[in-house]
């Protein structure tokens, strides 16, 4: 049976009177990558840690496997939903290894001792996101995406059902961004019982090309649109949520759909439907 | 690397364990082991067994309770550091140490000139009040410094060391206006002197520390997914909000019941933890368990500074904080936080 996590027209508000969004639907099932999108401020975040039980919602419920996730034990529910946050900040040092090994948590017994699975565990999911030669550096001396690296790895390591994924690619480099969303392609799809994996991102065009089914949300507190990419990556839904001139066109190469965000037009400036590095470049070759 | 590690571990033990040794034996009477031994294989009735006599009625209970209150304290802090992921957080600069203190001064004085009970629902009222003021500290202080998920690690530190120096001000007053023959008896809990006499102080500590301790150790786990934010901790299922609940009411019952016998002790939780984890790193399943081992020996080694090498008894706490502010002061000037004022 494939797992699957549910939010059923879920409302939340950090403050009274102030929704971040009312009434949303959102899931993800074993064996499915779903990319959650949407400008600044829409409640990504938000979502996922509703979807993760740690915010409390005011109307609409959670379910997984069908069951209220607020019935589940916390380690329990750990077990089957892992939730990686758009930023921690480490408060002391810790080797690459035991950021890793922490995701074991769920799994632990009651005096916190790793056994031979718990390393093995950690192990694989540090060569899955290729960080296993940095295992004895201290957390806090690595660059921003190697650090976002580990943090995957220690999320998979508590080898749950459903990844709640938020940013995980935001500081990568364009190798490793391509690298991580074909493990995550991988996690999914390569195996019976794939995980289910719902992903933050802002880069549309990873989206469109990894992600079965997107969720767009916008800033008018709903959801958009959801769906596989071609029907949710319209010009007209995009500038809709994104409140700005959005731009779709075709890859030359993947045909894939290649999203892109008009610059703010300027008295001089010329037509926006080139790339805005296009125009930048040309920009530059026409000045005096 | 893990070897050494492994060596410099085993050696902080037997030199926290000689510590103690040491401070049983060494005093301004000499002591001698063997003659105490004979003493006490032979049966003798006290009167003839004067070397016997000293080690367990002076002796002992004085080296307990250090013992007792350095593994307490040395906790403590470790225990607050973690929850408020804050490395200079401890009883003593959160302010918590103080008031429980100013809980321990006014329970004496309203027992002492206002006949209030000794006893509130079985419980001492001197460690009841202790208490009550260091929990009231804490939720105070951490009310001050944190805001959503983040804890301002300055505004932690400066509400915790401005609430101690109002406790302080609240004990010097009560002292000004306490009968003069008092004074001297509660002159100890200002600068903390762990000379008790006899055993009751001793089981007080035991009884209230032993327990404590037990159960923040079993929170290390906890501590530990903590140590990279509450939303990663809480995705864990980790329940953030009760951890902080038992931290704080076990953290600040622990350090009450330390200062309600033995007076402020200053910086102890802060020098321990610290050496301990530039050993251990940072992984609170070995760091709590050695932090209380050795604050056990250190807080013995200060008694030994204060007995044998500084001038008369100077009181323990004198000691601590000479060590302490200093090592305070070295830390903030390294300033290895990461985030230092978020
Ligand atoms: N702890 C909080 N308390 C109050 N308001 C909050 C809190 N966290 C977020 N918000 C507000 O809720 C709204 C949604 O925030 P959220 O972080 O979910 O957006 P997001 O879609 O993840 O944005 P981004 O793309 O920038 O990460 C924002 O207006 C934000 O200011
Ligand atoms: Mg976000």
């Amino acid at each position: 049976m494939t797992a699957t996590l549910r939010a059923e027209s879920v409302s939340f508000a950090y403050e009274p009177g102030r929704p971040v969004f009312k009434s949303v639907d959102a899931s993800v099932s074993g064996g499915e990558t779903v990319g959650l999108v949407g400008p600044n401020g829409s409640g990504k975040s938000t979502l996922l840690r509703v979807m993760c039980g740690l915010l409390r919602t005011r109307a609409g419920g959670v379910l997984l496997n069908g069951r209220p996730l607020s019935s589940y034990g916390g380690r329990d529910r750990a077990r089957r939903v892992a939730f990686l946050p758009q930023a921690v900040n480490p408060a002391f040092a810790l080797s690459v290894f035991e950021v890793v090994c922490l995701g074991r948590y769920p799994h632990m017994g009651a005096f916190g001792a790793l056994g031979p699975r718990d390393k093995e565990a950690a192990e694989r999911c540090m060569r899955d996101t290729e960080v296993d030669h940095l295992r004895g550096r201290d957390f806090l001396t690595l660059s921003g995406g190697e650090r976002q690296r580990v943090l995957l790895a220690s999320i998979l390591a508590q080898e749950p059902e459903i990844l709640l994924l938020d940013e995980p690619t935001s500081a990568l480099d364009i190798h490793h961004q391509i690298e991580i969303f074909s493990l995550l392609d991988r996690l999914a799809h390569n195996r019976p019982g794939g995980y289910g994996i719902l992903v933050v991102t802002h880069d549309l065009n990873l989206a469109a090309r990894f992600c079965d089914r997107i969720l767009l949300l916008g800033l008018n507190q709903s959801m958009l649109a959801e769906g596989p990419h071609d029907s949710v990556l319209t010009e007209p839904l995009l500038s809709r949520a994104y409140g700005a001139p959005i731009r779709v066109s075709r890859h030359p190469e993947t045909g894939a759909p290649l999203v892109w965000a008009e610059a703010p037009r300027e008295e001089t400036g010329e037509k926006g439907d080139t790339p805005h590095n296009c125009r930048g470049a040309s920009q530059h070759g026409g000045a005096p | 690397m893990r070897r050494t590690r492994n060596m410099a571990v085993v050696a902080l033990i037997i030199a926290s364990v000689a510590l103690v040794v040491v401070s049983l034996v060494g005093g301004t009477e000499r002591v001698d082991l063997g003659q105490a031994w004979r003493e006490w294989r032979e049966g003798l009735p006290p009167a003839q067994s004067p070397m016997l006599g000293i080690i367990l009625d002076q002796r002992l209970p004085r080296t307990l309770a250090a013992l007792i209150v350095g593994c307490g304290l040395a906790l403590a802090g470790a225990a607050f550091q973690a929850m408020l992921r804050n490395p200079l957080a401890e009883p003593y600069t959160l302010g918590v140490a103080s008031f429980g203190a100013l809980g321990a001064w006014t329970a004496t004085i309203l027992i002492g000139a206002y006949s209030f009970p000794a006893y509130l629902l079985g419980l001492p009222t001197i460690q009841l009040l202790a208490f009550v003021f260091a929990e009231l500290d804490i939720i105070i202080v951490y009310q001050l410094a944190a805001h959503r998920d983040r804890i301002s690690p300055s505004v932690l530190l400066l509400g915790g060391i401005t609430m101690g120096m109002l406790a302080n001000g609240g004990i010097l007053f009560m002292r000004y206006l306490a009968d003069p023959n008092r004074v001297v008896m509660m002159d100890r809990w200002l600068m903390g002197g762990v000379d008790v006499l006899g055993y009751r102080p001793v089981l007080t500590l035991l009884a209230g520390v032993a327990p404590c301790a037990v159960i923040l150790l079993a929170q290390a786990p906890k501590y530990d997914q903590l140590g990279f934010g509450p939303e990663l901790a809480a995705g864990r299922g980790v329940n953030v909000r009760l951890l902080q609940a038992t931290t704080f009411v076990v953290g600040s019952l622990m350090t009450a019941v330390a200062v309600s016998v033995v007076g402020t002790i200053a910086f102890v939780g802060l020098i321990v933890p610290h050496i301990v984890r530039s050993i251990t790193g940072s992984r609170h399943r070995l760091l709590m368990p050695l932090s209380a081992v050795v604050g056990g020996g250190f807080l013995c080694f200060c008694d030994i500074i204060a007995r044998k090498i500084l001038p008369g008894e100077t009181p323990i706490g004198i000691v601590t904080t000479l060590l302490g502010g200093p090592f305070f002061l070295y830390l903030l000037l390294r300033r290895r936080f990461t985030d230092w004022d978020a």
